[in-house]
C-alpha cells in the first residue's frame, strides 16, 4: 500500500461518495416504492423534501466525478514515474488486475450519472413530477456501478504495489498483450476499424439529419466503442509519430501537450449527449434537439482533430506510418 | 442552456455570509488554518523532494557495497580489473568515506577520502575541491569541510585545524583548508573532505581495501539491469544499488511520512467537519424566517439550496486561498520554521538547506481536492434542512 | 382568477388532527378585492398559503390565472409565485441587514435577469411606494412606517397580477393604516386582483370591497 497525497485524497473522497450514496440509496428505494404524486398524506410530503435531498446529493457527487476522473489518470500518470516499468497510466493502471475494468465502470458512471441528471432536469419542469420514480429507479440501479467503482478504486490502491515491475504500454497495447480481447484488436487490419469508425460517424450524422432516437443511440454507441479503438491502433501512433506505440494513455501526457485531455472531452461530450438525449427521447417523447446538434458538434470536432494528426504527418513526410 | 449563472444569486451569499459574521468567521479560521498546515506539510515534503532529486542526479550509476555475515565490510581494491571487464562499464572508482562521531558535540560528520591526483568520481566532487589550496603547512594533511561542520568546530574552539582520534587512539592534526559553499546544501552540509591516505589513517582501513565501489555505465541507461546481474554473477557477495533503486526509495520515504501525516490530519480534519456539521445543522429561528420569507416570495428549494451551496463554496474557497497563500510565505519566504524539523529531524546537521520552490499545478488541485468538496460534503446535509423550511410557517 | 373549490386542510402532528379548513370555496375574479374575516385561529392565513401554493390541501382543489396552483411541484409554483404573486405579510418580514433596495429585489433574485432590468423595476416600486431615497439604508434603521413601505415596495416589484396580505395593518397605528388602505386602493384601480385577510375593523366597510368572506373555525360562514 502506498500512501501519497494524492491516494489519500482519492481515497477521502471516495470515502465520503460512500457515505453520502448510501444514504441516498436508502432514500431513493423508499421513494421509488412510495411515490405517488396525487397523493397529499405527510409521507408524500416528506418524500418530496427528501427527493430534493438525493438529488443534491447526486448533482454533488457527479460534479466532483468529472475533475476527479481527470485527477485519477493522472494519479496514474504520476505513480507510473515511481513504478519500474510504466511508462505512463496504462502501465499503472494494468498493475493491478482489474485496473482497466475501474477505468470503464469510471467512465460507465460519468455517462450514467450524467444521464441522471438530464432526466432529473427534465422531471423537474415536468408538471406533473411524472419522471419521479423513474429517476430514483435509474439511481437505485446506478448505484450497483457507482459502488462497484468505489470498492474497486479503494481496492486498487491498498494493492498497488510500487516495488512490483509492471509491462508498459508498448507491450500492453500490442499484439502480444496478455489480455485475450486486446491482442485480437491488433491482430486485424487497422484500416477495418478506421474504416468503420469512420462509417459508424457518418451514420451517426446521417441520424442526426432524420433525427431518428434509435438511430442516434446505436450509431453513438458504435461509433464511441470505434473511435476508442482506432484511436489505440492507428491514430495514436500518429500523435506519437511511432509506428510501434500505441497507448490511450501517453496522449495524456505533457510531451504530447495533454492533448489527449482534450480529445477525450470532446470525444466523450459528444457520445454523452447524443445517447443521453437519444435515451431521454425515449423516456419522454420529445426530440431533444439541442443536446443532439450539440452532439454533431464535438463529435465533428473530435473527427476533425484526429483526423488532422494522420494527415499532418502525411503531408510533412510524404509517407503513412 | 442547462445551468445559467446566477450573479445575483451569489451576490445574495456573499451578504449573506457577511450577515452572520462572527459564526462564519470563526469556521473560515479555523479552515484556513487546516488548509495552512496541510499545505505547509505537502510542500515541505514536495520541495524536500527536489532538493533530493536534484542531489540523486550527482550519484553515481552503480553502487557496490560488500556484505559479509549480513554486514557490509570493505571491499578489496583488487576487484576494480575484473570489473573493468564487464561490458557496458564505464569507469571504476574505489572509494574510501564514512563517519566520524565527534563526541563534544554529539554529532557525525560524513569523511570522504579522495586523492587529488585522481580524477573525482563525480562533477559534484570536482567542483567542490576546484581552487583548494592543498599546502600542508605544519599539518599532518589538510581538509574542506561543509558549513555545519565549519560552524561546529568553531563553536569547540576549532579554528583553523582539528584533531582527529584515530581506533588506535592516536590524534591526526588536520588543518582546514577551505570551506564549501554548495547549492546542494542538503547533502554537502556535514561534509568533510580530505586526502585518502588521512581518510584510511583515521578510519584505521587497510589501504588495499574501499568503502564501497561506484560504477560509471558508458552504455544506454536501459542496460544497467544486465549489467548489474553479471557482477552479481561474478561477485554473488556484492550488493549492486542503482541510482534508481535509491530515487524510488527515497520518494517512498517521503510520501509516507507526508502521508502518515495527512492520516493524523485527516483526524483533525474530521473533528472539524463534525463542528461545523453541527453548527450549521442547528438552525437559528432568525434564518429558518428567513428562508420561510424567501420560499414564500417565490423562491424554490433548489434556489436556497444553491444559495447555501454558494455560501459554503465562498467561505471553503477563501479559506483555501488564504491557506495557501500564507503556507506558501511561511514554507517559502520563511523556509517553514518548526514543521520542516518533520522531515530533516534526523541528523542535527541536515537542517540548514533552503527549500527550493516546487509550487506544481497538481499540487494547488490536490489541497482543493483535500478542502473545498470536503468543506462542501459536510455542510450538504444542513444546507437541506435548511432549504426544506416550511413558507407558510413565517405566515402565522 | 382565483377559483377555490372544496378545499380542505388538516394538520397532523403527532397523532392530532387539526382542521384549519373545511370545505371552503370561493370565487375571485380578476381585479375583484375580497376581504378574509376571522376570529383568530379561524383559518386565514392558512386559506392565503394554500392560495399562494405555499402548502397543499389536504383535498380540493385552487386554481389561480388559469393554473391549479395545489397540485403544481414546488418549482412551478414559486415560479408562480414569481411571476403573479404579491405577497404582504402580518409583520412585514423583511430579511435584516439588507437595504430598502436589496429587500425589495430578493423576489427577483431566482430569475437571471440582467443586471438593469433588475435595476430599473426596484426603482419603479420604490418610488411608486415612496422609498427611493432610502434605498441604500439598512432596514433594521427604518420607521414602522417605511419599513412598511418597503414591504409593499418588494410586494409589487415584479408587477403581480394577485396581492395577498394578511392582516397587512396588524402592527401599524391607524395613520399608517389608512395609508395602506390607499396603497391598497390604488392598487385595485389599477386591476390588480386583492386578497385581504384581516380583523382590522378599519376594513369593513370600504367602498372598493368586492366581496367580504368570513371563515369560522375554518369554514365559509354564510
Ligand atoms: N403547521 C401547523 N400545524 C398544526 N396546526 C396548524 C398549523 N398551521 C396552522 N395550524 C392551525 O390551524 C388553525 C388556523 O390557523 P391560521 O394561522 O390559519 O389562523 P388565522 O385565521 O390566520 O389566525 P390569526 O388571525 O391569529 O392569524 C389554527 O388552529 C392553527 O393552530
Ligand atoms: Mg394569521
Amino acid at each position: 500500500m502506498t500512501l501519497t497525497p494524492e491516494i489519500i485524497a482519492l481515497l477521502t473522497l471516495d470515502v465520503i461518495f460512500l457515505g453520502l450514496g448510501t444514504l441516498a440509496l436508502i432514500l431513493s428505494l423508499r421513494i421509488a416504492y412510495r411515490w405517488d404524486y396525487a397523493s397529499s398524506t405527510p409521507l408524500q410530503y416528506r418524500l418530496t423534501k427528501q427527493s430534493t435531498l438525493v438529488a443534491v446529493i447526486i448533482k454533488y457527487i457527479f460534479i466532483l466525478k468529472l475533475p476527479l476522473f481527470l485527477f485519477f489518470v493522472y494519479t496514474c500518470d504520476k505513480l507510473s514515474s515511481v513504478i519500474t516499468g510504466a511508462m505512463c497510466a496504462s502501465g499503472v493502471v494494468n498493475s493491478v488486475g482489474f485496473g482497466l475494468d475501474l477505468t470503464l465502470f469510471k467512465l460507465f458512471n460519468l455517462y450514467g450519472f450524467g444521464f441522471w441528471l438530464l432526466l432529473h432536469v427534465e422531471d423537474t419542469s415536468h408538471v406533473r413530477l411524472a419522471y419521479t420514480r423513474l429517476k430514483f429507479i435509474l439511481f437505485a440501479l446506478l448505484c450497483v456501478p457507482l459502488f462497484a467503482e468505489i470498492v474497486l478504486e479503494i481496492g486498487f490502491f491498498t494493492r498497488l504495489d510500487v516495488s512490483k515491475i509492471v509491462s508498459c504500454c508498448g507491450t500492453l497495447f500490442s499484439a502480444a498483450s496478455s489480455s485475450a480481447s486486446l491482442s485480437l484488436l491488433f491482430n486485424v487490419d487497422a484500416r477495418l476499424w478506421v474504416c468503420l469508425f469512420y462509417f459508424f460517424y457518418m451514420v451517426s450524422l446521417i441520424a442526426l439529419g432524420f433525427k431518428s432516437t434509435a438511430g442516434m443511440i446505436v450509431s453513438n454507441t458504435l461509433f464511441l466503442i470505434f473511435a476508442l479503438i482506432s484511436l489505440i491502433v492507428f491514430f495514436s501512433t500518429y500523435v506519437y509519430e511511432l509506428p510501434t506505440h500505441r497507448c490511450p494513455f501517453c496522449l495524456l501526457q505533457k510531451e504530447y501537450y495533454y492533448v489527449g485531455y482534450g480529445l477525450y472531452i470532446m470525444l466523450f461530450t459528444g457520445t454523452f449527449c447524443a445517447v443521453g438525449g437519444g435515451l431521454l427521447a425515449l423516456m419522454t417523447h420529445t426530440i431533444p434537439y439541442r443536446y443532439w446538434r450539440l452532439s454533431g458538434l464535438f463529435n465533428t470536432a473530435y473527427v476533425l482533430s484526429i483526423s488532422a494528426y494522420p494527415l499532418a504527418y502525411y503531408l510533412k513526410n510524404g509517407v503513412w506510418l | 442552456m442547462l445551468f445559467s449563472f446566477r450573479w445575483l444569486l451569489l451576490e445574495y451569499a456573499v451578504r449573506s455570509l457577511f450577515r452572520r459574521f462572527g459564526k462564519n468567521f470563526f469556521i473560515f479560521l479555523i479552515l484556513s488554518f487546516l488548509i495552512f498546515i496541510l499545505s505547509s506539510v505537502l510542500m515541505i515534503a514536495e520541495s524536500i523532494k527536489a532538493e533530493l532529486n536534484a542531489t540523486l542526479k550527482t550519484l553515481p550509476d552503480i553502487t557496490l557495497q560488500r556484505f559479509v555475515a549480513g554486514k557490509q565490510t570493505q571491499i578489496p581494491i583488487s576487484r576494480v580489473d575484473a570489473l573493468l571487464e564487464i561490458q557496458g562499464v564505464g569507469s571504476v572508482t574505489p572509494r574510501i568515506w564514512g563517519y566520524y562521531y565527534f563526541k563534544p558535540a554529539g554529532v557525525n560528520f560524513s569523511v570522504v577520502g579522495l586523492d587529488i591526483y585522481e580524477e573525482p568520481y563525480s562533477a559534484t566532487m570536482a567542483r567542490l575541491i576546484k581552487d583548494v589550496n592543498w599546502t600542508q603547512g605544519s599539518y599532518d594533511a589538510m581538509m574542506i569541510v561543509g558549513e555545519g561542520v565549519k560552524t561546529i568546530l568553531r563553536e569547540n574552539y576549532y579554528n583553523d585545524f582539528f584533531h582527529f582520534i584515530t581506533p588506535e587512539g592516536q590524534t591526526k592534526k588536520v588543518g582546514i583548508a577551505g570551506v564549501f559553499h554548495s547549492d546542494l546544501a542538503l547533502e554537502a552540509n556535514d561534509l568533510i573532505v580530505l586526502p585518502k591516505r588521512a581518510a584510511y589513517e583515521i578510519f584505521g582501513m587497510n589501504a588495499s581495501d574501499a568503502t564501497d565501489i561506484v560504477l560509471k555505465v558508458s552504455a544506454n541507461v536501459s542496460e544497467i539491469p544486465t549489467i548489474v546481474a553479471k557482477i552479481i554473477e561474478k561477485f554473488p557477495d556484492l550488493r549492486v544499488v542503482t541510482r534508481d533503486d535509491i530515487r524510488v526509495s527515497y520518494q517512498n520515504i517521503f510520501d509516507y511520512k507526508s502521508g502518515f501525516f495527512l492520516a493524523l490530519f485527516c483526524v483533525c480534519a474530521f473533528a472539524f467537519f463534525i463542528i461545523v456539521y453541527d453548527k450549521s445543522n442547528a438552525l437559528s429561528s432568525e434564518e429558518k424566517k428567513e428562508i420561510g420569507i424567501l420560499k414564500a416570495l417565490g423562491w424554490d428549494t433548489d434556489t436556497v439550496l444553491q444559495e447555501k451551496f454558494f455560501e459554503s463554496f465562498i467561505l471553503s474557497l477563501g479559506a483555501f486561498l488564504f491557506g495557501l497563500a500564507t503556507a506558501l510565505f511561511y514554507v517559502y519566504a520563511l523556509q517553514a520554521p518548526l514543521l520542516r524539523a518533520i522531515f530533516t529531524g534526523y541528523s542535527a546537521l541536515k537542517p540548514p538547506f533552503d527549500l527550493p520552490y516546487t509550487l506544481s499545478v497538481s499540487m494547488i488541485v490536490l489541497l482543493f481536492l483535500l478542502s473545498v468538496p470536503v468543506y462542501i460534503a459536510a455542510t450538504l446535509i444542513p444546507a437541506w434542512r435548511t432549504s426544506i423550511v416550511d413558507a407558510d410557517e413565517v405566515l402565522r | 382568477m382565483i377559483v377555490v373549490s372544496n378545499v380542505s386542510k388538516i394538520f397532523t402532528q403527532a397523532e392530532e388532527r387539526v382542521q384549519a379548513l373545511s370545505h371552503v370555496s370561493l370565487h375571485v375574479a380578476q381585479g375583484e378585492c375580497v376581504l378574509l374575516k376571522g376570529a383568530s385561529g379561524s383559518g386565514k392565513s392558512t386559506l392565503l398559503s394554500l392560495i399562494a401554493g405555499l402548502a397543499q390541501p389536504t383535498s380540493g382543489s385552487i386554481v389561480v390565472a388559469g393554473e391549479e396552483i395545489s397540485k403544481m411541484p414546488e418549482r412551478l409554483s414559486a415560479q408562480m409565485r414569481r411571476e403573479r404573486i404579491g405577497f404582504i405579510f402580518q409583520k412585514f418580514h423583511l430579511i435584516p441587514y439588507l437595504s430598502v433596495q436589496e429587500n425589495v429585489t430578493t423576489p427577483l433574485v431566482p430569475e437571471n435577469l440582467p443586471l438593469h432590468v433588475i435595476a430599473e423595476k426596484a426603482k419603479r416600486a420604490m418610488e411608486r411606494c415612496r422609498i427611493a431615497h432610502k434605498a441604500h439604508m439598512s432596514v433594521h434603521r427604518l420607521s414602522g412606517g417605511e419599513q412598511q413601505r418597503t414591504a409593499i415596495a418588494r410586494a409589487l416589484v415584479h408587477n403581480p397580477m394577485i396581492v395577498l396580505a394578511d392582516e397587512p395593518t396588524a402592527n401599524l397605528d391607524r395613520k399608517l393604516s389608512l395609508s395602506l388602505i390607499e396603497e391598497l386602493r390604488a392598487l385595485k384601480d389599477e386591476g390588480v386582483t386583492l386578497v385581504v385577510a384581516t380583523h382590522d375593523p378599519l376594513f369593513f366597510d370600504l367602498d372598493f370591497v368586492d366581496q367580504t368572506i368570513e371563515l369560522h373555525h375554518g369554514a365559509l360562514r354564510p
